[in-house]
């Protein structure tokens, strides 16, 4: 096991170099330099010439593609141009925050789905099933700024609309996020608790007199519940790398805040680091997902594995 | 085995999320406590839990005297000698020799850190006498030596300072920066409280220019020692100025509180709290909870007609006239406006009144000159008719009888651009010239400006001091016409423009500069003047003696600003 997953963060390694290399041939053909943006207005060419020169603003990409990395290797992820500050502060700052909120609402996609799911899966077509799959629906489908601008305006002055000040303020952005995940777990339990419930050793389960209820908990869920948790991991690990829109609406000050920032402004260094970032994070959710699967289900054992 | 695996995972986890907890909570106050109604109580108790006294809640707790307004992007750093940007935190932290005021309905230089001055009859030296009780946040005494040192910080190369212009009329101050010298010669201290700067070639605007919030005042001792953490450590960020900043949540809040030995007396607020809202309309409902006390609608201008229609906020509002003006850009290196006539027309087609009637509410005034009221200069210039028959009689003049097409440039996620620049569509469209609107993000947008490659765009300026010089130097010398995308040709215009800055009679440089402005528009017609706006705030009942800023700006000092809860 222990073989198996220093081999896969071994691999993750090309992976974040080919992405690093991707931005910055994207970057290099897109116009815009991040000082002539940042003065905006206030335009001074003779500055901008000056500062250029000093933050080997001029050296083709490539060249800076080798120092970024040498440096990379080193510890060293640049400083914002931007924001002036390490590059890694900025986002160890940001993470706790991106983190919060990512919990949140996939706790409560959890505790709503789940439930949502199976409630719908055993009443088949009652009111209950149309009612929830309606809801689930709605948020796999309804994008996450209209959510978000119609709660802010439902909410306002009974939740905090904007800002990460206290633990009110994460109710509204984890109920956005939230809604959208619980509706595709919703979905998905089930689906795949249907699929079960047409199993031959349910119907046996049944046929030898068990109550409806423990069938349902102790037999047929945890088989069903596989593909759930492969979607719980997918989803924790892409509201972790930051939920970009969410966290723009809500002044949420997190990772996906500093990204599009980054973007904006051309601000390579901290466009860099948030991707690495990101990229990191998403393969060992993946890889999280992979360890959790073979806990769950004896029947899959990775290479390698005992 | 694997299970306690998961086990173990899952308690990761979890203590993860609690660690992500008080560490993402603490050191930020809560919003929500100034929310208006009768449920403030309730909700101050549970911040007190959350924020577990930290302190910071007290500082935000409703009834309190801290003011809250927004700001829509994040500030690089507060040192101002690095930004050109963001001059809020500035413009309340440090103080200037001397400030711009407006004194009896006119904007003045007025005495700040200088106490008085005098300037020599070549208008090539300037003496400064400074105050003796000026004391930084830090403790240290101001003297003379701080200023040398705050010019010399901005020039020194190492600083990789954005302002440098504000000072590269000083004697040896380019060879400072160029690196060919080891300090400025051009500013030496006389003494303890005389401070003197002596400049190559006279420059009219010289006062003015160090009444900019670039030229801030830092203290030696504090800024070496903060080094590259000066504007960006709230501890180590020194000034003289009425606040002191305390807090800094990256993306979140700035927080500064009142310096009680500011040398012109305490402010009347205990601080000011800056809250990251970049979304305009988060900000009309945090305005609108009493989340924020002040909120610039003129920065804001989706939601200008919201409060402009609004009788319940008809008393709320603050107006003052901007010294500044919107314009349009014709480049002169793209066809069909390389074309004198071609650029006239286009003025001529243009209704500009019906525009700011329908459009701005009528909030503000059609002018004709680059030299808006309140700016030193600023004189009547004759008016640009609009003449839809005269614009098509010089069209088919031009060679463009069968009608011409035209793109407008404007930045993407701007709705206002985008609904003038529809409006102007459709009224060019009835003298023959076809209109494509081009949009683009903003790093694309101003890196093809600063090339010359714009076509015709919207622009607008507002005074950084009070001179002409910072409108028309600005826009039209030979390097700038470039990088602003007009592209003008009259080398007259480069000239007077150089001559102007150099003049020591005041009522001569003046008359200079209407000859530059009446010609860059009446005879060039380089720009076609649009309007001067009102500048619109909407502050709360309880704020009191907010005053839009001479020049229009939404960052102002507020040390004058007192609430009444």
């Amino acid at each position: 096991m222990l073989k198996y997953i220093i081999k896969r963060i071994l691999v993750t390694i090309p992976v974040l170099i080919g992405v690093v290399f991707l931005i910055f041939v994207m970057l290099s053909v897109v116009p815009g330099d991040p000082l002539t943006v940042m003065m905006g207005e206030k335009v001074k060419v003779d500055v901008i010439e000056r500062l250029s020169q000093s933050m080997h603003l001029n050296d083709p990409w490539y060249v800076r593609f080798v120092w970024y990395l040498w440096d990379a290797f080193h510890g060293d992820f640049g400083t914002s141009y931007k924001l002036m500050r390490s590059v890694s502060s900025l986002i160890a700052g940001a993470f706790p925050k991106t983190l919060m909120l990512a919990v949140t609402a996939a706790a409560l996609s959890w505790v709503i789905g789940i439930p949502a799911g199976i409630i719908s899966a055993v009443k088949k077509n009652s009111l209950a099933d149309h009612l929830f799959m309606g809801f689930a629906l709605c948020g796999v489908s309804i994008p996450a700024f209209s959510v978000g601008m119609i709660l802010q305006n439902l909410f306002n002055g009974i939740l905090p609309v904007s800002g990460f000040a206290s633990p009110r303020h994460l109710i509204l952005p984890a109920l956005v996020l939230g809604w959208n995940a619980a509706g595709t777990i919703a979905r998905l339990t089930r689906s795949s608790l249907l699929e079960v419930l047409e199993d031959d050793y349910i119907r046996t389960a049944r046929a030898k007199g068990l109550a409806p209820v423990p069938v349902i908990l102790s037999h047929a869920l945890k088989n069903s519940l596989l593909p759930v948790i492969t979607m719980m991991a997918i989803q924790i690990s892409s509201l972790l790398s930051g939920a970009v829109i969410t966290e723009t609406l809500f002044s949420i000050p997190g990772v996906g805040r500093l990204a599009v920032d980054a973007i904006n402004s051309r601000d390579m260094p901290l466009l860099q680091g948030t991707v690495i970032f990101t990229t990191a994070v998403i393969i060992a959710g993946n890889l999280a997902a992979d360890i959790l699967y073979s806990v769950v289900d004896p029947r899959i054992r990775v290479e390698g594995g005992k | 085995m694997k299970k306690y695996v998961s086990l173990l995972m899952a308690g990761v986890l979890a203590v993860g999320t609690l660690g992500g907890c008080s560490s993402a909570f603490e050191d930020t106050a809560d919003t929500t406590s100034a929310a208006a109604g009768g449920s403030t109580k309730a909700v101050q108790e549970e911040s007190g839990e959350s924020s577990g006294g930290t302190g910071a809640t007290d500082q935000s707790a409703p009834g309190d005297n801290m003011l809250h307004i927004p700001a829509k992007d994040e500030f690089p750093t507060v040192d101002t000698q690095k930004d050109t940007e963001f001059y809020v935190v500035p413009l309340n932290i440090y103080d200037r020799l001397v400030e711009c005021e407006v004194v009896d309905g006119v904007a003045e230089i007025v005495p700040s850190l200088a106490e008085t001055w005098e300037v020599s009859d070549d208008g090539l030296v300037y003496t400064f006498h400074l105050r003796k009780d000026v004391t930084f946040h830090n403790g240290e005494k101001l003297t003379a030596d701080d200023v040398v040192y705050t010019v010399d910080r901005m020039m020194n190369p190492d600083t990789a300072a954005r302002n440098t212009d504000v000072y590269s009329m000083i004697k040896g101050a380019n060879a400072r920066l160029n690196g060919e010298a080891d300090s400025v010669e051009g500013v030496v201290a006389l003494d303890e409280y005389t401070v003197e700067f002596t400049l190559d070639v006279p420059f009219g605007p010289f006062l003015a220019n160090l009444a900019t919030p670039a030229c801030s005042v830092y203290n030696r001792k504090a800024t070496q020692e903060a080094g590259d953490q000066f504007g960006i450590d709230p501890e180590l960020t020194v000034g003289t100025g009425p606040f002191k900043m305390s807090d800094w949540v990256l993306n979140d809040r700035l927080t500064m509180v009142k310096n009680d030995d500011y040398f012109k007396g305490a402010p009347k607020l205990d601080g000011i709290e800056v809250i990251q809202v970049p979304d305009e309309n988060t900000q009309k409902l945090m305005y609108e909870n009493g989340e924020l006390d002040i909120v610039d609608l003129s920065s804001s201008s989706s939601q200008l007609a919201y409060f402009l229609g609004n009788d319940a906020y008809k008393d709320n509002l603050v107006t003052g006239p901007e010294a500044g003006c919107y314009f349009y850009v014709f480049n002169q290196d793209m066809k069909p406006t390389d074309d004198v006539r071609v650029r006239k027309a286009i003025s001529m087609a243009i209704d500009r009144q019906t525009i700011l009637d329908q459009m701005y509410s009528g909030a503000g005034h059609v002018v004709n000159s680059m030299l808006p009221d309140g700016v030193l200069g600023a004189y009547d210039a004759a008016e640009i008719p609009y003449d839809p028959e005269g614009a098509k009689a010089l069209l088919a003049e031009a060679g463009y009888g069968d009608g011409c097409e035209l793109e407008i440039y404007q930045q993407t996620d701007n709705p206002d651009a985008l609904a003038i620049n529809q409006v102007i569509q459709s009224m060019l469209n009835e003298v023959g010239i076809t209109v494509t609107i081009k949009q683009m993000d903003d790093a694309a947008y101003f890196a093809e400006r600063k090339e010359g490659r714009l076509g015709m765009t919207r622009a607008s300026w507002k005074a950084d001091f009070n001179d002409p010089d910072n409108f028309l130097y600005t826009f039209f010398t030979e390097r700038n016409a470039k990088i602003r995308s007009n592209n003008h040709k009259n080398t007259d215009v480069y000239q007077w423009l150089e001559d102007a800055r150099a003049m020591v009679d005041e009522k001569e440089r003046m008359a200079l500069y209407q000859k530059i402005d009446t010609t860059v528009i009446q005879e060039d017609f380089t720009v076609l003047p649009l309007f001067q706006m009102d500048h619109i705030v909407v502050v709360q009942d309880w704020v009191k003696d907010f005053h839009v800023a001479w020049n229009g700006w939404t960052d102002v000092s507020y040390y004058t600003v007192s609430l009444e809860k």
